[in-house]
């Protein structure tokens, strides 16, 4: 065995030249390499380009299409036909034709056959003398909506059939509530579409990112070389944060084309909001992937924070008709409040004034977040 | 000469076995070292130790007279590390990621040198994920030489190499020797750390059992040569060949070893006992003794195992 130096002396003789090794690079110039490479080898990802730029575009035209409602309300009524029109009748349809609903007449087998379906969500029947609503349980809103016009409608219609004076019609008008949109889904979805972005991108192109790089050695060989860990991070959080401001100006360039929508908000309370709610997701998709040793395991954690905000956090719908106490469970998750303060600007142009409680459990989040992130944060 | 390499009294315990139990050697500029011992034995460990991937529960490292508290970038810098599995992004060329590692050190060498030295220039631009096995270890290779390293550390660097592979890389180490550069490598394959190292330490339950030149090692044995049997079929009990000749007889399914120190008697001693107790074996070899041997008479038990 080779003998052993004494234990205080250097274990290497201080005879050694040091070779002239030449100046470390910069950071900022590796900083500014790594924030390429990382676009670089997104751009040859199509899974990540496909769920970035093309899934949200294909939402919003798929369901903007499909509700689509723009103009004037269009609410839909089936009418049975009667075994004989009757005056009554007669006068009755064209009371509901005045009011601007739009009605089907079918016979009793077809009507049935339809209601089946479950694609009718009103349908007026005529029973001994008089008439019944049925409504669709699935479809309570439109179904409510249709049940009012209708009623408006009988009144009309017996009052004629009287002689008597005709009573005063309420118009109704459809519209969102800063007034900007009249019933376009599209608008309601289009600040859910970001929001739902921005949780994936953190979830997803962060969290399981990072536990797949640690899971097969990539930050080992990385930690071999003298590229400040740093560096690496912040190139790749900077290449995700510039993601999210193209796939939102996308967004909202198709939203401008396609159906007319704009931020009626301020475009610098906008920005902000989107800034913010970055940071709090990819802080998010870093803590969750400190609590993940393999892949599996991630994907496991990250579905479960996943799918509930994607549900109940008022992506696609609100949960108006949900129990008290599951709307205000929701409020916890952090997308819940994003959406809600981005809504109220992107939509009716509100300030963030009224919306203390809404940013603070969003700060909230982002605090925890970091704070799991930075000291549960492993390499290897 | 001087030391590029010291470590003393090394280890590191895990929750549930200490992986290396104090290790000393040292390793001269210009040498080609080896760390040879069967899986388990603590090798790469000490060699994570070493490259500042695993941080040691005790003892000292210097690398290239610098150690990893205080000057830990420099050492980077100066120090090329081929792992045991390298992983990369999918979706990069062999010349895209010589490019980004290169760009890490202060010094580079160019990578289509690179790329001709590990014999990658056709495959310079097609993703990583699509190399073959041993495409993917030339790569991690050159990318370990990508900073004209003083030191470079070689996990097991031709398992999963085809016969050809393993050449070219006994080339590139030696090259890297004959430059002045110092190779540290684990492997358990006898025939590489014999042909290519300069010294050896032998490594087992994380220990160093011994240190040397590959002759050292071997002479340090006593016994140059063995004699070898080979049957087709079951061989026969080997007990009476044992006790007629007074010898140790190592039988191996239909493989015997004698070891001699004087083959010149062993053999007609051997050929006229095994004749009179009727042994009737197919072959007989002598060949001189190997590491193998060495490893085999110090831990009783085969690297392979």
């Amino acid at each position: 065995m080779d003998a052993t130096p004494a234990s205080t002396a250097p274990l290497i003789g201080a005879d050694r030249a040091p070779r002239a090794a030449g100046r470390h690079p910069h950071p900022l110039k590796l900083l500014g390499q790594q924030f390429r490479i990382e676009w670089r080898l997104y751009l040859r990802d199509r899974g990540a380009m496909f769920w970035t730029f093309l899934f949200p575009l294909l939402m919003l035209f798929g369901m903007g299409m499909i509700f689509r409602s723009g103009g004037g309300p269009s609410i839909s009524l089936v009418r049975v036909q009667p075994a004989q029109e009757s005056p009554r009748d007669a006068a009755f349809l064209r009371a509901l034709n005045e009011a601007h609903l739009k009605v089907t007449t079918l016979d009793p087998a077809a009507a049935e056959a339809r209601w089946r379906k479950g694609e009718t969500s009103a349908q007026l029947e005529s029973v001994g003398d008089g008439y019944r609503l049925r409504l669709n349980s699935y479809l309570i809103a439109q179904g409510s909506a249709a049940a009012a016009a209708a009623s408006q409608a009988f009144l009309v219609a017996q009052a004629r059939l009287h002689g008597s004076p005709e009573p005063e019609r309420i118009p109704m008008v459809v519209e969102s509530p800063g007034h900007a949109h009249s019933n376009t889904y599209a608008a309601f979805l289009v600040p859910g579409l970001i929001g739902l972005n921005l949780l994936t991108m953190g979830l997803f192109a962060v969290g399981m990112v990072t536990v797949s790089y640690r899971e097969k050695g990539k930050y080992r060989r990385l930690a071999v070389t003298p590229l400040p860990k740093w560096v690496f991070l912040m190139g790749q959080i900077l290449q995700r944060v510039t993601v999210v401001v193209l796939q939102t100006a996308v967004l909202l360039l198709a939203a401008w084309l396609g159906f007319g929508i704009r931020n009626e908000g301020s475009y610098l309370v906008f920005a902000a909001l989107v800034v913010a709610g970055t940071a709090t997701f990819i802080a998010m998709g870093f803590a969750l992937a400190s609590l993940a040793s393999t892949v599996e395991t991630y994907g496991a954690i990250a579905n479960l924070a996943f799918f509930p905000m994607m549900i109940f956090s008022g992506v696609y719908f609100r949960l108006d008709s949900a129990p008290k106490w599951l709307q205000n469970l929701t409020l916890l998750l952090p997308l819940s409040p994003f959406l809600r303060v981005l809504r109220a600007v992107f939509n009716d142009g509100a300030s963030l004034a009224g919306h203390g409680l809404g940013l603070a459990l969003l700060a909230g989040w982002a605090v925890l977040a970091f704070a799991v992130a930075v000291k549960r944060f492993r390499w290897v | 000469m001087a030391s590029q390499v010291a470590v003393r009294s090394l280890r590191k315990q895990f929750p549930k076995v200490l992986a290396v139990a104090g290790v000393d050697f040292e390793v001269a500029a210009g040498e080609v070292f080896g760390l040879l011992g069967p899986n388990g034995a603590g090798k790469t460990t000490t060699l994570e130790m070493i490259e500042g991937l695993t941080e040691p529960d005790g003892g000292d490292i210097e690398v290239c007279g610098l150690r990893w508290r205080d000057e830990a970038p420099e050492i980077r810098a100066r120090i090329g590390v081929q792992l045991q599995a390298t992983s990369l992004y999918n979706k990069i060329t062999p010349r895209e990621a010589l490019d980004l590692f290169g760009s890490y050190y202060p010094r580079r060498r160019a990578t289509d040198e690179l790329l001709e030295l590990v014999q990658l220039q056709d495959k310079a631009d097609a993703y990583h994920i699509t190399l073959s096995g041993g495409q993917a270890q030339r790569l991690a290779l050159a990318l370990a030489l990508v900073n004209d390293p003083e030191v470079v550390f070689l996990d097991e660097p031709t398992a999963g190499l085809d016969p050809q592979g393993r050449r070219s890389l006994w080339e590139v180490v030696r090259g890297m020797k004959a430059a002045g550069r110092t190779v540290m490598l684990t492997t358990h394959y006898m025939d590489e750390a014999e042909t290519l190292c300069d010294r050896l330490a032998i490594l087992d339950h994380g220990k160093v059992l011994q240190t040397g030149t590959p002759r050292e090692l071997i002479a340090s044995l006593g016994i140059p040569s063995v004699v070898e049997l080979t049957f087709d079929g079951t061989p026969p009990d080997p007990a009476p060949l044992r006790a007629r000749l007074d010898v140790p007889v190592e039988a191996r399914g239909a493989l015997w070893e004698i070891p001699t120190s004087d083959p010149k008697t062993m053999l007609p001693r051997l050929l006229a006992a095994a004749e009179s107790e009727g042994i009737d074996y197919a072959q007989v070899h002598v060949r001189r003794a190997t590491l193998e041997d060495v490893f085999l008479h110090m831990t009783g038990r085969s690297l392979r195992d």
